[in-house]
C-alpha cells in the first residue's frame, strides 16, 4: 500500500514533468527530433516482460552492466545487489519504469504542437527567453493535457504490477510489494474474498484519485478565472 | 525581425546554457532508452565466459549459435504460434463485438444510449488487475481454464471499452445523409452496417485492431493467471520462464529475449507514424 503511493507519486510528479520537459524540447524541433521521438518511444512498444528480463540482467550483481560500470570507474563501494537488497530494490524497480517516458511524452508533444507558433513569436518580440516562454505559454496552455496525463500516471501507479512481479516478486522481504502482487498472492492461495477486497480498494482508490485531481485542478481553474 | 531576435537569444550566455542543458537532457534519455537494448543485443552474441568477464568488449567471435540454441531451448515456435493465435482471434472477436456496439450507439436512437456509452467507457479507467478474481472464477466456471479460448475471451472483453471508444468516434463522424440515402434505396438495418458504415470506418477499425493486437501480444498478467501448462503458454509468459529454462546459459537467454523483441520492433519501425498518431488520437480525449 505504501509502495503503491510511492509509485503513484513518482510516476505522477516526477515522470510527467520529465516527459513534459522532453516534449517541450522536442517541440522546438531540434536536429533529428523525429528520430529522437521514435527512439524515446521505442521501449514502449517492447513488452514489459522482455524489458523486465533485460533489466534483471542489467542489475545483476555479478555481471550486470551497472555494477561493471561502477567498478570500471573505481566506485566499487557503490556496487550493490540492486534487486536483492532491502534499500536498493524499490528505487531500482522504480527507476526501471521512471525513465520510460515515451508514452506520456508523445501525448504531451502532440498537444504542444497544437499551440500556434505565433504565441511564441509574440513572446520572443516582447523579450521573453525560451524558459519564460515555456513557463508562461506552454504550461498554462497544456494544463488540461497535463492533468489528464497526471491522472493516468497516478492510476498506473496504483495498479502497478508487471515489472515488479517479474523483477522481484515483491521481495526482498516485501520491500517492493504492491497491492497487485498481494492480490495475486491471495488469489493463488484461493482467498477469493481477500483478493476481491483488494481489487475493490484498487478500483475505489483509482476512481477517487482521478476525481480528486479533476476537482482540485478544476477548482483552481475557476478561481483563476474569477480573479481575472 | 523575429529571425534576428532568435540569433541574439542563442548567442547570450543563457542561450548557450539552455542549449547545453537541452542536449544533456536529450542524450541522457537516449542513453537510458537505447543503450540497454544495444548492450542486450551485443551480449546475446557472446559466449557465457566473455559475458561474465568482459562487460564492455565486443564478442571475439559472434556466437550465432546462441540463437539456434535459444530457439530450440525455449520452444520459441510454440510460444510465437500461441501468441499469434490468441492475438489474431481476439482482434477479430473484439472488433466484431465492439463495432456492432459502436454502430448501435452512434447510429440508433434509444433510451439510456448516453448512459450505456458512458458505462462502457468507464471500463477504460478500471484497473484490470482489480478484475483478476472475477475473470478467474468465470473462466473456471466455463471450464476453460488453461486453454487458449480462455485468453481470447478475456482479452476480447478487456478491450471492448477502448475499441468502442475509438470506433464510435469514427462512426459519429460519418454524415447521416449517407445512411438516409441508403435507407431510401431500401437498405435493411444489417445492410446499412455491412455496406455503408463498416467500410467507411475502416481507419477506425484498423486503429482499434492495432491497439488490441499489440495489447494481446504484450499481455502478461492474465496469461499468468489463466494458463499453466507449457502447451498454452504465450510468448510473454514464456519469456518470464526463460530464467528457469536457461539456468546457466545466460547469453542464450538474452538471445531468446532479443528474438521476442524483433517482431514488435520491426512492426514499430514500419508503422510508427500510425501507432503514434493513433495513440495521441486515443489519449487526447481520454
Amino acid at each position: 500500500m505504501r509502495n503503491n503511493i510511492i509509485w503513484a507519486l513518482v510516476l505522477g510528479f516526477i515522470q510527467i514533468p520529465l516527459a513534459a520537459g522532453m516534449a517541450m524540447i522536442l517541440s522546438r524541433r531540434p536536429k533529428g527530433w523525429k528520430t529522437l521521438r521514435t527512439l524515446y518511444f521505442l521501449p514502449n512498444v517492447i513488452s514489459q516482460v522482455a524489458l523486465a528480463m533485460m533489466w534483471l540482467a542489467l542489475y545483476n550483481a555479478e555481471f550486470g552492466i551497472i555494477n561493471s560500470l561502477l567498478k570500471a570507474v573505481g566506485l566499487e563501494n557503490w556496487t550493490h545487489n540492486w534487486l536483492g537488497e532491502m534499500e536498493t530494490a524499490l528505487p531500482a524497480v522504480l527507476i526501471q519504469q521512471l525513465f520510460y517516458i515515451g508514452y506520456f511524452m508523445i501525448i504531451i508533444l502532440a498537444a504542444r504542437m497544437g499551440i500556434p507558433d505565433s504565441y511564441y513569436e509574440a513572446a520572443e518580440i516582447d523579450g521573453a527567453n525560451i524558459l519564460m516562454q515555456e513557463i508562461h505559454i506552454t504550461i498554462p496552455m497544456l494544463r488540461a493535457i497535463l492533468i489528464t496525463t497526471m491522472s493516468l500516471a497516478l492510476a498506473y501507479g496504483m495498479r502497478h504490477f508487471e515489472s515488479t512481479y517479474l523483477m522481484t516478486k515483491g521481495g526482498p522481504a516485501h520491500s517492493t510489494s504492491v497491492m497487485g502482487i498481494i492480490l495475486y498472492r491471495n488469489l493463488g492461495a484461493l482467498h477469493y474474498g481477500k483478493a476481491n477486497a483488494i481489487g475493490t480498494i484498487l478500483v475505489i482508490i483509482g476512481g477517487t484519485v482521478i476525481a480528486f485531481i479533476r476537482w482540485f485542478f478544476g477548482r483552481k481553474e475557476s478561481a483563476s478565472e474569477a480573479t481575472q | 525581425m523575429i529571425k534576428s531576435g532568435m540569433v541574439t537569444a542563442k548567442t547570450t550566455s543563457f542561450g548557450i546554457l539552455a542549449r547545453i542543458g537541452k542536449w544533456t537532457y536529450l542524450i541522457f534519455f537516449l542513453i537510458i532508452t537505447v543503450i540497454p537494448l544495444i548492450w542486450l543485443l551485443i551480449s546475446s552474441f557472446k559466449t557465457n565466459f566473455e559475458f561474465e568477464t568482459q562487460a564492455f568488449a565486443l564478442p571475439k567471435v559472434w556466437q550465432w549459435n546462441n540463437y539456434a540454441k535459444a530457439i530450440q531451448m525455449a520452444g520459441l515456435l510454440r510460444l510465437f504460434l500461441n501468441s499469434i493465435i490468441v492475438a489474431a482471434c481476439t482482434t477479430v472477436v473484439n472488433l466484431l463485438v465492439a463495432s456492432l456496439a459502436a454502430f448501435a450507439i452512434a447510429r440508433e436512437q434509444f433510451r439510456f444510449r448516453e448512459t450505456l456509452l458512458n458505462i462502457i467507457l468507464a471500463g477504460i479507467l478500471v484497473p484490470i488487475i482489480a478484475l483478476m478474481v472475477p475473470y478467474f472464477r468465470i473462466i473456471i466456471t466455463l471450464k476453460l481454464y488453461d486453454t487458449l479460448p480462455a485468453l481470447i475471451l478475456t482479452y476480447s472483453a478487456i478491450n471492448i471499452p477502448i475499441s468502442v471508444f475509438l470506433i464510435h468516434g469514427f462512426m459519429k463522424s460519418i454524415p447521416k445523409e449517407l445512411e438516409e440515402a441508403a435507407l431510401i434505396d431500401g437498405c435493411s438495418f444489417g445492410q446499412r452496417f455491412t455496406r455503408i458504415i463498416f467500410p467507411l470506418t475502416k481507419t477506425g477499425l484498423v486503429t482499434a485492431g492495432t491497439f488490441v493486437f499489440i495489447y494481446c501480444w504484450n499481455e502478461f498478467i492474465y496469461a499468468l493467471l489463466l494458463t499453466t501448462s507449457k502447451s498454452t503458454r504465450t510468448l510473454q509468459l514464456g519469456i518470464s520462464f526463460f530464467r528457469s529454462q536457461f539456468v546457466v546459459d545466460y547469453t542464450g537467454m538474452l538471445a531468446a529475449i532479443v528474438i521476442t523483441m524483433i517482431p514488435t520492433i520491426v512492426v514499430y519501425i514500419f508503422l510508427h507514424e500510425k501507432i503514434v498518431s493513433g495513440l495521441t488520437a486515443g489519449a487526447v480525449k481520454g
